[in-house]
């Protein structure tokens, strides 16, 4: 069984808002950058199936050199190998056009796994247009995943419950963060040998982007403004704040 | 003038008997060694220098707790039953000792007034107070307190005081019968009161009495090291070896030896075991400190994680590796399973088991060496706690999902940065007072005091923590990363003195960075504060304000620091005492990492609130950010004031 997480190096994205500022149309570079957030519960549940398969797993990213560094966790946690496609196309066909040369150049892969969105942006799109690339079934949301005869078994979640489904044979999934899948923090021994793991890095392609241009990123400015309620009577003081909530469309 | 071995015939028969009963203790002895040495390096005493310290044993720790016991009389009824029982078996010791001295070398303990108020009165004495102590502990066998039950209790007292009970009953009996025979001796005064009682033909049994009390004697010296009676052997030597400093003493890991940048994978494959697993992982002085244990309880009655009901007793913990150690089960690596993740991290290693231990047991250290192992070897911890972790890993702070930004607590407010060659002091800011909105304030008023006083002070571009909360929640190796990472800055910028706004903070800069090669002047902001405030630098308003003044674990306990921050709210106002106050505080549950758990049980910064507010005081005062955070949300279960204040906030708002 061999399983590939996708991993990507994104900036901060716990950034409080009145903190977050761009430049060029993306976040500011003085941000730390670190595994997008819902990857890491990918490269968790990748982890708990090798533990329980003993599946190999290594870890795909699309990013630049200096991106080492911070994806070596994602070994730290479990990942056999660590292959990294150069490159710093920000366009969702381009960049799964190059994970799924990754994934081709593996040869033997059972199940792509990855974070439901990253942290720029949230676009959320690369898995679903990689799926279609490598023509295997695409399914979002995924909490946990088991193996039984042969056939997945996964739990996806949403917002009201949870849906159970089966399939067989090779599969992208999506996944997003479970009491199930949280992240592990490594081992030291595991970081210090993370250290010494080979990356194999691949030159990325050129792919053919999607027919948009971007005109423009904006961010909401934050404002502060403060009204003070009369405290006479609490239960006139949160019906006037509750209509005040309504008024401004907050409720 | 008396005469030894009266009416006894082989008198001298008895030691041999002693003989054997010493052999007997000697390998008894030997066994607790035996297994003591299966720890993992020789017992050496910390390398540390302090007074009175000769080679590994720390001379005035062993006569202060070893000898006197003076932690015992923190419970006096308690204290002074030891006292009677340990100083009267002592004196008899010694009286018998002189005795068999007058029977070897004729050395004349039995003439003058040695013999009426040493061998006769003071004998007598010491005879009937430790009987009144043998009773006291019989009676709290029978009722015993709460601590001393929980989680279980210890048997096998039994044999040991009936043993005692019986040595001394035969041998005022001896003394009785004696004195019946031979007449009155004015100063043996429970022996002429008994001999007034006997039967005309007492003497018939002189020697049944005499023999028994002989050979209860010896059975009771060769039955002690089977026995909890060995306490007498360890906890003395168990507190001549602990280090007498403040604190669990964790000391740092250096982790730089087993991350060489050599090609060779597996390098990393020669570090030993990170923490502790088993018995076998634990030092020489660690498995002294278990078999030490008294099972007395004192430190489960004043931890709060077990008083909040959490599944944490100090106690528990070290009777289970007590039981453990005298089994054997040394390689045994289920322990930390048994003793569950729950309650190793559930401490919040504010170390009043440390100082409620009569027998100087350092359980903080015990519970931090488990997380180490379960965080660093097994990559298990909870869920919050991982989270704060993984954000100390990525953004240098383990304040995950906080809405400040690293200079919202400086808005508005021209604060100077540290300058090479013309900064005096570096202000230390810290990661709680940096990104919780409430700290933040400590670090506003800090900044007025000190314009104020004209001190010579700047802030780091970059806020960055110490490294102490992942220290506490059992990653070292993260500790060591970002502590190296401050020292290259701290080194680079040519700092040298330090004033921090939080203990924690203090706690490693002053413990922890020296070992790492960071050597500076740490100076606590209360201690600064109040430093300013006696030379003049500080012009303050007094005030009628009740303040009540709540003791950080990091700055009282385990630093020392009581006075300081006492004598600065004397300045702003009325120092109000809780019923727990200076060495026996009681935490504001944020430590040990607990900032970021979900507790179970009673939730202790309410219950140390609770103890504030009711002693009436009109603002609780703290030195700590943490303690601020605790308990103005434990306050708020009580009250809708913001009732609770930092010392700078309070001297702040007081400046003329
Ligand atoms: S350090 Fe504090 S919380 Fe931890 S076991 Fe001791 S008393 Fe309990
Ligand atoms: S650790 Fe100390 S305080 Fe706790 S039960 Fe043992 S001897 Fe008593």
């Amino acid at each position: 069984m061999h399983i590939t997480v996708l991993a990507k190096v994104v900036p901060d994205y716990e950034v409080p808002t009145a903190d977050f500022e761009l430049t060029d149309g993306r976040a500011h570079s003085r941000y730390t950058r670190m595994i997008g957030l819902y990857d890491e519960n990918a490269i968790e549940t990748g982890v708990q199936l090798k533990e329980a398969y003993g599946a190999t797993l290594t870890i795909i990213s699309y990013g630049k050199t200096q991106d080492v560094t911070v994806l070596r966790k994602a070994i730290a946690m479990g990942g056999d190998a660590l292959h990294l496609v150069l490159g710093d196309a920000d366009d969702p066909f381009v960049i799964a056009a190059n994970l799924k040369m990754a994934i081709e150049q593996l040869g033997n892969v059972d199940l792509v796994l990855a974070g439901q969105q990253s942290a720029d942006m949230d676009r959320g799109v690369v898995h679903s247009i990689l799926a279609g690339m490598l023509d295997y079934p695409f399914l979002p949301q995924i909490s946990t995943i088991k193996s039984e005869d042969g056939r997945w078994m996964v739990a996806q979640a949403h917002e009201n419950g949870i849906r159970r489904l089966e399939f067989s044979g090779k599969g992208v999934l999506s996944i997003t963060s479970s009491p199930k899948n949280v992240p592990r923090i490594p081992a030291v021994r595991s970081i210090l040998a993370a250290k010494k793991k080979p990356v194999e890095k691949i030159d990325g392609i050129p792919g053919t982007p999607m027919p948009v241009a971007e005109l423009s990123v904006e961010i909401p400015k934050m404002e502060s403004v403060c009204e003070f309620l009369p405290l006479d009577d609490m239960a006139q003081t949160c019906k006037i704040l509750l209509s005040k909530l309504r008024e401004e469309r907050y409720l | 003038m008396r005469i030894p071995y009266w009416n006894i015939s082989y008198g001298i028969l008895i030691d041999t008997v002693a003989l054997v009963a010493v052999i007997v203790f000697v390998f008894g002895l030997h066994g607790h060694w035996k297994r003591i040495r299966l720890g993992k390096v020789r017992i050496r005493s910390a390398n540390v220098d302090h007074p009175g310290k000769i080679g590994p044993v720390f001379v005035y720790s062993l006569l202060k707790n070893g000898i006197l016991g003076a932690k015992l009389y923190k419970k006096i009824f308690t204290g002074i039953a030891h006292g009677f029982l340990f100083w009267g078996m002592l004196v008899l010791a010694l009286g018998t000792s002189l005795v068999v001295l007058n029977l070897l070398f004729g050395l004349p303990v039995f003439e003058g007034i040695f013999n009426r108020w040493f061998m006769s009165f003071f004998l007598d004495l010491a005879g009937l107070l430790a009987l009144f102590g043998l009773l006291f502990f019989l009676v709290r066998r029978w009722f015993p307190p709460e601590r001393l039950i929980t989680p279980r209790e210890r048997t096998g007292f039994g044999v040991q005081i009936g043993l005692l009970a019986a040595v001394i009953v035969t041998g005022f009996l001896v003394e009785a019968i004696r004195i019946a025979s031979t007449g009155p001796d004015p100063f043996s005064f429970v022996g002429n009161f008994m001999a007034g009682w006997l039967p005309a033909d007492a003497l018939s049994v002189h020697r049944i009495f005499w023999w028994s009390h002989g050979l209860l004697c010896m059975a009771f010296i060769a039955y002690i090291p089977y026995s909890p009676m060995m306490h007498m052997v360890l906890v003395p030597t168990n507190t001549a070896l602990a280090d007498p400093r403040p604190g669990s003493k964790m000391g740092v890991i250096d982790f730089s030896s087993f991350d060489n940048d050599d090609d060779e994978e597996g390098a990393a494959e020669e570090m030993p075991t990170l923490g502790c697993s088993s018995l076998a992982d634990f030092t020489r002085k660690r498995l002294l400190d278990f078999a030490a244990c008294l099972w007395c309880g004192r430190c489960h009655e004043v931890c709060p994680a077990a008083i909040t009901k959490k599944p944490l007793s100090p106690k528990g913990v070290m009777v289970t590796l007590a039981e453990r150690l005298a089994a054997g089960e040394v390689e045994d690596a289920t322990l930390i399973d048994d003793i569950t993740e729950d309650a190793i991290f559930a401490c919040t290693t504010c170390t009043a088991c440390l100082e409620a231990c009569p027998a100087c047991i350092n359980q903080p250290k015990t519970i931090l060496k488990f997380r180490q192992n379960l965080v660093m070897e097994q990559s298990r911890i909870p869920e919050l706690m991982a989270k704060a972790i993984n954000s100390l890993e990525q953004r240098a702070h383990p304040f995950f999902g906080t809405g400040s930004g690293p200079k919202d607590w400086c808005k508005d407010l021209e604060v100077p940065l540290f300058a090479t060659g013309e900064t005096e002091y570096l202000l230390w800011i810290g990661c709680s007072v940096t990104y919780e909105e409430r700290a933040q304030k400590i670090a506003r008023a800090m900044v007025r005091i000190l314009e104020s006083a004209g001190v010579s002070y700047g802030i780091l571009e970059e806020s960055r923590c110490t490294g102490d909360p992942a220290k506490q929640m059992g990653n070292e190796f993260m500790f060591t990363e970002l502590a190296q990472t401050n020292i290259d800055e701290f080194n680079e910028l040519g700092v040298k003195k330090i004033i921090t706004l939080c203990p924690h903070c203090y706690n490693s800069f002053d413990r922890h960075y020296p070992l790492l090669g960071g050597n500076y002047e740490v100076i606590p902001h209360s201690v600064f504060i109040n430093r300013l405030i006696s030379n003049d630098k500080l012009v303050l308003k007094n005030s009628l304000e009740r303040i009540c003044y709540h003791d950080p674990c990091y700055l009282g306990r385990r630093n020392l620091f009581f006075d300081e921050p006492r004598e600065v709210i004397r300045k702003v106002g009325q120092l109000v005492e809780m019923p727990r106050s200076g060495a026996e505080s009681f935490c504001c549950g944020g430590g040990g990492g607990n900032y970021w758990a979900e507790e179970v049980g009673d939730r202790i910064n309410q219950v140390r609130s609770k103890e504030a507010l009711d002693t009436g005081a009109d603002r609780i005062a703290t030195a700590c950010p943490f303690c601020l955070l605790m308990l103005t949300d434990g306050a708020k279960k009580f009250t809708e004031e913001q009732k609770t204040f930092d010392i700078a906030e309070l001297v702040a708002e007081r400046l003329t």
